[in-house]
């Protein structure tokens, strides 16, 4: 509690006089609801530029999803010699594929450039790789580090951390900061760490770790919990009156007015009942359930499906700009089988392919659909050795993949390359693209450069240039 | 010899003649005690002025702070003399580290914590505001401590016992008094809710509108 000396409140400046009369016409005119509030409940459109990015927990098997390898080449016999083992043979379930994955060439789009591991989706149905068309997979990424927190902060930042403290701001919060958009909740981070350490609260992502978090966020206060509505609007009225000396000197730097703006922020997503968008048991709510298969799961949806319709939902009703979420967990299976594993990838890719289908299929206010303003960012942080250990499982490797879709990316391309010995980071030359054995390494720090400058944002805190012949 | 004697013992008769007698006695020091020590700001009639507020910004001083979860939980527990029970379990939304993977409190104001904190103002103000208005002993209340007992119609309550109030609860709230344009803004937004309150027979959701303002007020999360 602030503690102030009697004196402060008198002599008012020309400056609260000038806030004292632009509050007041406002409270006049508007009702007293808070400026930004008004500004914001007209203005609920969805941003020009959205972002994904979405984490698949626990260290993938890069030969399941964007670096696969022939098994008829790397076979069993070859091991000692290639020291890799596609393991396709060991998935018993049909709905696995046992070669790479070559999708269906797409109506206009030329044939895909892309192959991808059996767990990319059913290759009998629709699944992630009909999408080849808007991706560019990133193969050799040299993480640098094998240890779980590392990897995955390295990939947030585009920092490598100290020892396992994350360094610089996640990514989301770097968009959000630059672009300050104008969407009551900026950045919704699920089951994702998110860091700020160079802008406001504005830029700070909301973190939930389901949709009833979300939810309980969004909706107004139970019945329980509110006052009689003429009370309740004198309380509004108060607080869009003129501002004292004292609350002038508490809002004049940092934490009074980031508050002062947050409360805004929360009286928009009362009034304009946001949380019912994310009840998807509501009646109104019935496509979404019917297009993400929900209808056999109950609120709050915590699937792999039930996420990425979260997502949707915040990106087409233009509450968000950033969704970083975990879609796929169960992933570090030192222990486990092929199987296991590629289920647990299977179950993200399914979910991140009916996204992609939805913001596909979905027109943008902008013109176009939602795919043409959204960059989609899928990441682990690390894969997996090529290799089978003793216990049926595979361990940590420095090598990674990863897959850019969408929006300010050139699309249907695979860059850089992992060695056919090991699968170790191959060496590209960063202008061209073009494998180089003079080259250099990709590291994290080139994609998220990349990132930042597909939506011509400033990437320099990453210290590295962008991989430019991936910018459309 | 004896002359050398004789001066020796007259030395030694001066000498006690004047420790005993003539000069009081040095007082004995008590453990611990120290010699004073000079100022080391020299003189403290020139101090120097603030800067002006107006040259700085608009303020002086370090920028303000928002309260910590643990900060804000005793701070509510104080202030409204309840705790808010739901406090623990939204504590990370709030900000509190979990020195596993959040190292650091975030004290970002945030629309998270803004909409955590009007949440929990509402929860504990109407709840301890029912509390009030039925407690009859005024030194057991804490958002009524001022008013009449029993805590009849509010709206019968001369300015100067509404004044009484809201100074009461804005010192209790923020450490600091409502005065001036201020203080006539909250008193007509209290006779107002009263008003209403009156109406509804809800006498207890005039106090507990007060309280939420407060509690919700920068001020108060705010050091």
């Amino acid at each position: 509690m602030k503690k102030t000396p009697q004196e402060n409140l008198s002599s008012p400046e020309r400056r609260t006089f000038l806030k004292a009369g632009a509050g007041f016409m406002g409270s006049l005119l508007l009702g007293g609801i808070p400026f930004k509030a008004v500004a914001q409940a007209t203005n609920l459109a969805a941003p020009d530029r959205c972002f994904v990015f979405v984490y698949f927990s626990g260290g993938w098997d890069q030969l399941l999803a964007f670096d696969p390898r022939d098994p008829a080449v790397f076979t069993a016999d070859r091991v000692s010699e290639t020291r890799i083992m596609p393991g396709y043979n060991l998935l018993t379930d049909a709905a696995f594929a046992q070669t790479p994955v070559i999708p269906k060439e797409r109506a206009g789009a030329g044939p895909s450039k892309i192959a991808f591991g059996p767990a990319i989706g059913d290759p009998r149905a629709a699944n992630l790789s009909d999408h080849y068309d808007l991706m560019t997979v990133v193969r050799g990424i040299n993480m640098s580090t094998l240890t779980h927190e590392v990897g995955y902060r390295y990939f947030l930042t585009g920092k490598m951390p100290i020892g396992s403290a994350a360094r610089g701001s996640s990514t989301a919060t770097e968009i959000v900061g630059q672009m300050k958009p104008t969407v009551p909740i900026p950045s919704i981070a699920q089951g994702v760490e998110s860091y700020n350490d160079r802008y406001g609260g504005y830029a700070n992502a909301l973190r939930v770790s389901g949709l009833a978090d979300l939810v309980l966020t969004l909706d107004p206060p139970s019945a329980a919990r509110q006052l009689d509505s003429e009370i309740e609007k004198s309380l509004i009225d108060l607080n869009g009156q003129p501002i004292t000396c004292e609350e002038q000197a508490l809002t004049a730097r940092g934490v009074g007015t980031a508050y002062e703006s947050s409360r805004g922020q929360m009286q928009t997503v009362m009034e304009n009942k946001l949380s019912d968008s994310f009840r998807f048991q509501l009646a109104a709510n019935q496509s979404v359930r019917d297009f993400y298969g929900l209808n056999n799961q109950a609120y709050p949806y915590n699937s792999a499906a039930g996420r990425a319709a979260m997502v949707a939902t915040a990106l087409k009703k233009g509450i968000s700009q950033c969704v970083s979420i975990n879609l796929a967990g169960g992933l570090d299976t030192h222990f486990g089988t092929q199987q296991t594993h590629a289920t647990n990838q299977r179950a993200g890719f399914n979910a991140l392919n009916l996204l992609v289908t939805d913001l596909r299929a979905t027109a943008h206010p902008g013109g176009g659909n939602f795919m043409d303003h959204t960059t989609i960012l899928v990441f682990s942080e690390f894969a997996r050795t090529p290799t089978i250990n003793a216990t049926g499982g595979r361990d940590h490797h420095l090598s990674n993949s990863c897959l850019l879709m969408g929006a300010g990316i050139k699309h249907n391309q695979v860059v850089g390359r992992s060695g056919d010995i090991g699968m170790s980071p191959g060496q590209v030359d960063l202008r061209t693209g073009a494998n180089d054995p003079n080259g250099s390494n990709i590291f994290p720090e080139h994609i998220i450069a990349t990132v930042l400058a597909s939506a011509k944002l400033d990437y320099s805190i990453t210290r590295v240039d962008p991989l430019r012949f991936l910018l459309a | 010899m004896r002359r050398l004697l004789l001066t020796a013992l007259l030395a030694l008769a001066t000498g006690c003649t004047q420790g005993s007698v003539d000069v009081p006695a040095k007082p004995v020091p008590l453990d611990a005690q120290l010699d004073p020590v000079p100022n080391p700001h020299g003189n403290t009639d020139q101090i120097d002025p603030l800067p002006d507020p107006e040259a700085q910004g608009g303020s002086v001083g370090r920028a303000p702070r928002r309260l910590t979860v643990a900060q804000l939980k005793e701070s509510i527990r104080i202030a409204v003399g309840m705790e808010w029970d739901e406090l623990e379990s939204r504590a990370q939304s709030l900000g509190r580290a979990d020195y596993a993977l959040i190292t650091t409190e975030n004290t970002e104001p945030n629309l998270v914590f803004a909409r955590f904190l009007d949440d929990g103002a509402r929860k504990v103000c109407i709840a301890q505001a029912q509390k009030d208005i039925a407690q009859a002993d005024v030194t057991l209340r804490t958002l009524g401590r001022t008013l009449p007992s029993p805590m009849s119609d509010l709206t019968k309550l001369t300015d100067a016992q509404v004044g009484e109030t809201l100074v009461y609860l804005s010192t209790r709230f923020w450490g600091a008094p409502l005065a001036g344009e201020e203080l006539t803004r909250y008193a007509t937004f209290f006779r107002k809710a009263a008003a209403r309150a009156e109406t509804l027979k809800k006498r207890d959701q005039a106090l507990a509108v007060v309280c939420i303002a407060m509690l919700t007020d920068s001020r108060f999360i705010t050091y």
